[in-house]
């Protein structure tokens, strides 16, 4: 398990070409090709609701928890997706673990249920 | 490791508790479940030492010593909450969930076997912590403090993550007793990765337990949080941490002791100058207190990097001492800054805040003073004796007495900064009219400052 500093020389050439056609393809686009700017260019024409505002503006916190929770909830299928790859390996262990896990993630469900978080009018 | 089935069990318990109508059941049982936890904690104290859940948990009679401190500072600390009856905004379920589900990650970090569980048990700790952090929803500070905890411990646990990566990488393991064989059969061939993996676990846990190059978040944290999570942060965190450190260094790398002990040496030597010499100039209580959590973490550092034969027991018991003074010291400062901020608005956690307390309520001065002089290592407490016993394992190694002396010049400058809370108790004059402690709390002070002078007379009783 013993690697020479040249061992790694592909990682260095990939880093190198990625970097390099980055920076030629800004280089080279910047500088071909002629630059007129005016308002109206500049506008989105035919492409969406016209720009107003700041971006920053406030966002009820609702959001913000059914997509906390979305994200909570859907990661835990990649643990079933292995799980029942190996269903059949692990056994009765394994299906009591499943078990043992989805009743703390119902029970995290539940409680959010009985908190009222996904009651959107209130 | 019952305790932690236990805990995680009583954690959703609390939570559901909460639905309850009434808020008042949360308290006792939140405290019935860590006194449960405490006694489960010792079932196998008479057949340690023990591997658990396929050699992920290490327990033997030190792990159960550690996790014993831990819940029972825990203890304190949350019969200190008083339930959160006077805050309206409160969540007392979530809080008390949030707290058992911490020490779950505590008990982890304590007696891992395995990377993976340092990982993970840093990271319930740590996520835990900051929510408490940002538990005071409304307060500006509070919500500051929790977000720069968060954003610098998540840079922490990556730096650690990576480390505990280039580990794996040299050694082909996250088991603590495999890369132990490692280290000792390749003792001349060791990989440049093992090193730099260490260095990087290193900084990622000296991080957790706010050593000094690492300790930029303390003062804000600790002065944004609540003052009783304050106090949970700065003994459970910091119990745990040094149990962790101790466990990775003693488990593992002892065979390269002469590669980590110079820049664990350098470490300690900046925590103690920094955390000391920077309290000094403190004007905030809390502010104070976390700079002397930081030298404190010094001193811990100091008897690992002598790492001998009584380091644990010195860890053990320096780190009860100063649990236990820090949970009494935060007690009376939330008693006295709960009066004065209801009569006015202004910072009430100066050390002004302590002037007259002398008069006003003799039983929180005296709690006060002795938790003081304990912080101090002056004699007739447990902190004379567990900075006795730290300076002991350093003797024992020998050739680092160069540390002793700075470590020794470093706690009379602490002395100093004691004093001046002890000077304010007494000798200043300040608000007249005595000051009424609700019964159960004095109970808790009484019971943690008996401790800390019953540990000062007779060291023995901990063994």
């Amino acid at each position: 398990m013993n690697y020479l500093p040249s061992d790694y020389l592909p990682i260095i050439v990939q880093l190198v070409l990625a970097l390099g056609f980055i920076v030629i393809t800004m280089l080279v686009t910047h500088n071909i090709g002629p630059k007129r700017n005016s308002k109206l260019k500049d506008e989105p024409f035919e492409c969406g609701i016209e720009a107003k505002g700041d971006a920053r503006t406030p966002i009820s916190i609702k959001y913000f928890l059914v997509a906390i929770l979305f994200v909570l909830f859907d990661v835990e299928v990649i643990f079933m997706y292995p799980w029942a790859v190996n269903f059949k390996k692990l056994g009765l262990f394994g299906f009591g673990e499943m078990i043992l896990f989805m009743g703390l993630l119902l029970a995290g469900f539940y409680y959010i249920i009985k908190k009222g978080v996904l009651e959107w009018e209130k | 490791m019952l305790s932690i089935i236990l805990l995680s069990i009583f954690g959703i318990v609390v939570l559901f508790l909460g639905f309850q109508k009434s808020k008042n059941i949360l308290l006792p049982a939140t405290l019935l479940c860590i006194a449960i936890a405490f006694a489960a904690n010792f079932v196998h104290w008479n057949d340690a030492p023990g591997l658990y859940f396929k050699e992920m948990l290490f327990e033997n009679r030190l792990t159960m010593s550690f996790s014993a401190i831990v819940l029972l500072s825990a203890f304190l600390v949350v019969a200190l909450t008083r339930g959160f009856a006077d805050d309206e905004a409160a969540q007392p379920a979530e809080y008390y969930a949030i707290i058992l589900f911490s020490l779950v990650g505590a008990i982890m970090m304590i007696g891992f076997d395995n990377l993976i569980m340092l990982f993970l048990g840093v990271e319930i700790l740590s996520v835990s912590m900051y929510v408490l952090t940002g538990s005071d929803k409304r307060n500006l500070r509070s919500n500051e403090a929790a977000l720069k905890y968060f954003l610098m411990g998540a840079f922490a646990t990556g730096i650690m993550l990576f480390g505990i990566a280039l580990l794996y990488g040299a050694t082909g393991s996250f088991n603590l007793t495999d890369i132990r064989g490692y280290v000792g059969t390749n003792s001349f061939s060791i990989s440049t990765l093992l090193y730099v993996g260490l260095l990087l676990v290193l900084i990622g846990m000296l991080f957790k337990v706010s050593a000094a190059p690492f300790h930029f978040w303390t003062p804000d944290v600790y002065d944004g949080a609540p003052t009783v999570f304050t106090a949970f942060m700065s003994t459970i965190v910091k119990t745990a941490g040094f149990a962790a450190i101790y466990r990775l260094l003693s488990g593992s790398f002892e065979g390269i002791y002469n590669f980590w002990w110079f820049t664990l040496a350098a470490i300690t030597i900046l925590t103690l100058v920094v955390g000391n010499i920077t309290a000094v100039y403190q004007q905030s209580f809390k502010r104070m207190m976390a700079y002397s959590s930081i030298s404190h973490a010094g001193y811990l550092l100091l008897s690992l990097t002598a790492m001998t034969a009584q380091t644990p027991d010195a860890i053990v018991f320096y780190s009860l001492a100063y649990s236990l003074a820090t949970v009494s010291a935060f007690g009376v400062l939330m008693a006295v800054a709960r009066e004065k901020s209801v009569q006015s608005h202004e910072n009430a956690e100066d050390f002004e805040a302590f002037n007259g307390l002398g008069k006003r309520n003799p039983l929180l001065a005296f709690v006060l003073t002795v938790s003081m002089l304990s912080l101090a290592g002056i004699p007739l407490t447990a902190g004379f004796w567990g900075k006795f016993f730290i300076f002991g394992t350093i003797v024992e190694r020998g050739n680092l007495i160069w540390m002793l002396i700075v470590a020794i010049l470093m706690s009379a400058v602490g002395i100093y900064y004691y004093f001046k809370v002890i000077i304010a108790t007494y000798m200043k004059d300040g608000e007249t009219g005595a000051l009424r402690v609700p019964p159960f709390y004095r109970i808790v002070l009484i019971v943690s400052t008996t401790l800390t002078l019953l540990f000062g007379l007779i060291p023995k009783l901990l063994s």
